[in-house]
């Protein structure tokens, strides 16, 4: 967790805002590390989380919560992480054995065309959780889903609407109807040329419609630094009551081993 | 002609709120919602984007009678048992049953949030043609609709907006909480105004109109009369005299070639050297002048 991006997104894992979407996207760069940090942030906040980790193991991500401090082995034994580690359960669909109960979620593998309807089932029974809890279990916060990260469904074949349904329904799931949060990550190339309906420069415009706050992270346009590792533009979608303007803020940050620090353009301390 | 827009549209009108990811068109749209309930119209809303909560807030909820959401925001797709509207509904039978459900006598406004959610899922085709239906039918008095321009091909946004009787692009203004609006009206009798005017949302959806921005040229003229003199206002002399504006003009540039610095350049003078030429065995040795031909 960092926690001067919390100072900045005015959250804390005692106090944050519930039933919103965030959208992590980058351009030519990679904003993965937003992903550790968030989901350290809702473990600490005691959120049950339901992680949907399409590109990376479990290990990986386990190393990494461990640098900021949170442990994923023992939030998924405790009931409270719930992991589909995407790159295990894809190989029990294109390798199928007799005693392997297959994992639905992901049979899109087999027929793209299908759309993204099993995976949505499966987030859904994570968030909602099972109804008898066992004696003992303790009882986490809203319900949140991370996702990491959702264009590479459409590399799979996936079809950007089916991943738009996909997100409008989780969203009315997570957000609206359990009043948890949604954190879901997009990757774009930046050299796509489209004036059409496919992907993910489409599917990020698609997503900025629904989300109520967007983190956009970029390389600096300035070029390659040694101690800038790139630019964040935070941009809030209000919804309601005063100012329906969006409200937007540009900041650098740089990524240590334990954390990334952020700060106003201009202001790393290499440069002071 | 926004403030008229919200006043009224005719009947048999088809007005699309056209917007971005830059700024959302929501809101605008919730402005004519409260408009109309002002003027004691039935408005029934399907609401595709956003849940039910999300768009009664800040509408005058206190007339319930006459405000009627149609939510298929939760299971627009029909994924559970009970859906309560699909996209797959909206063709022209079942939206005038939906109308129809609840009996007034006066035919309702119908607000649909967002045309893009339809057309995701429904060929262009089939919604223009939905769309001219509804207008011609009688059930709908008037249909509003929220068009996300940057998620369709220019060809589909195209043909919506050809339909349209009514036209309000939106996009964020110079300063925070502004936002211009281009509007586009096309009348009975096929005359298009068109008109740009900034504008802001009020708390309670109310639009208050900035200024008109009708001449796009005057404003353009104006930034050129007020262009900056730049040799005014210096410590040293940028301007150049009479004599010295001749002595200018008759300045020979050094690479400029007239005729007698050709020559003076290609036809060696006396004095200057020559160069003696003895061909080898070997040397092709062509008596022509190679550059006979050129036009130097």
């Amino acid at each position: 967790m960092f926690t001067e991006l919390n100072s900045i997104l005015n959250a804390s894992p005692d106090s944050f805002t519930q039933g919103e979407f965030i959208l992590v996207s980058d351009r030519q760069s990679d904003a993965s590390f937003l992903i550790h940090h968030f989901l350290s942030f809702y473990l600490r906040a005691r959120c049950r989380v339901c992680f949907l980790g399409l590109v990376q193991s479990f290990c990986h991500y386990n190393a990494v919560g461990q640098r900021l401090g949170v442990s994923l082995t023992q939030a998924k034994e405790k009931g409270q992480l719930i992991f589909l580690e995407g790159l295990k359960e894809s190989l029990s669909i294109l390798i199928p054995h007799e005693n392997n109960t297959e994992h639905q979620a992901m049979n899109f593998l087999r027929d793209p065309a299908v759309g993204l309807r099993s995976l949505y089932e499966f987030v859904r029974s994570g968030l909602t959780g099972s109804g008898s809890s066992e004696e003992g279990a303790e009882e986490w916060g809203p319900p949140v889903l991370l996702v990491d990260d959702l264009s590479v469904l459409l590399s799979l074949g996936v079809g950007t609407g089916a991943v738009l349904d996909f997100s409008h329904y989780c969203r009315a799931t997570a957000c609206s109807q359990l009043q948890g949060n949604m954190v879901m990550l997009v990757r774009c190339n930046g050299d796509e040329e489209e004036d059409g309906d496919e992907g993910s420069e489409w599917l990020l415009k698609g997503l900025s419609h629904q989300c109520s706050l967007a983190l956009h992270v970029q390389g600096l346009p300035t070029g390659y630094c040694k101690d800038i590792h790139g630019q964040v533009e935070v941009c809030w979608r209000m919804r309601q009551g005063d100012g329906q303007h969006t409200q937007k803020k540009l900041f650098q940050y740089k990524v240590h081993d334990k954390g990334a620090s952020f700060f106003a353009r201009g202001t790393s301390s290499a440069v002071l | 002609m926004l403030t008229e827009l919200l006043q009224g549209i005719e009947a048999g009108g088809f007005l699309v709120i056209q917007d971005s990811c830059s700024y959302s068109g929501r809101h605008l749209l919730k402005s004519f919602i409260n408009a109309a309930l002002n003027r004691a119209e039935v408005v029934h809303v399907l609401g595709f984007d956003v849940s039910e909560e999300e768009l009664k807030d800040g509408l005058r909820t206190s007339d319930t009678q006459r405000l009627h959401i149609h939510s298929a925001y939760t299971d627009p797709l029909g994924w559970t048992e009970r859906p309560a509207f699909t996209v797959h509904q909206f063709r022209l039978e079942d939206l005038t049953d939906l109308v129809k459900q609840t009996p007034h006598p006066k035919p309702a406004t119908l607000i649909i949030d967002s045309l893009s959610w339809i057309l995701r899922h429904v060929t262009p085709p089939a919604v223009c043609k939905t769309l001219h239906q509804l207008r011609k039918g009688g059930a709908v008095r008037a249909v509003i609709g929220l068009l996300h321009a940057d998620m369709h091909q220019r060809g589909t946004v195209g043909s919506v907006c050809h339909l349209a009787t009514s036209l309000i692009a939106v996009a964020p203004g110079a300063k925070g909480d502004e936002a211009v609006a281009k509007i586009t009206k096309r009348s009975k009798f096929r005359k298009v105004m068109q008109d740009e005017e900034i504008f802001s949302l009020n708390g309670d959806f109310t639009v208050t109109i900035h200024s008109k921005r009708s001449n796009p040229e005057q404003n353009w003229n104006d930034a050129e009369e007020e262009q900056v003199d730049p040799t005014a206002e210096l410590t040293f002399n940028l301007r150049l005299s009479d004599s010295e504006l001749e002595a200018k003009k008759k300045l020979m540039l050094p690479f400029v070639f007239s005729k007698e610095k050709k020559k003076a350049l290609l036809h060696s003078g006396p004095g200057s050297g020559r160069i003696l030429y003895e061909p080898d065995a070997n040397d092709d040795y062509d008596q022509e002048d190679p550059d006979d031909d050129l036009d130097v």
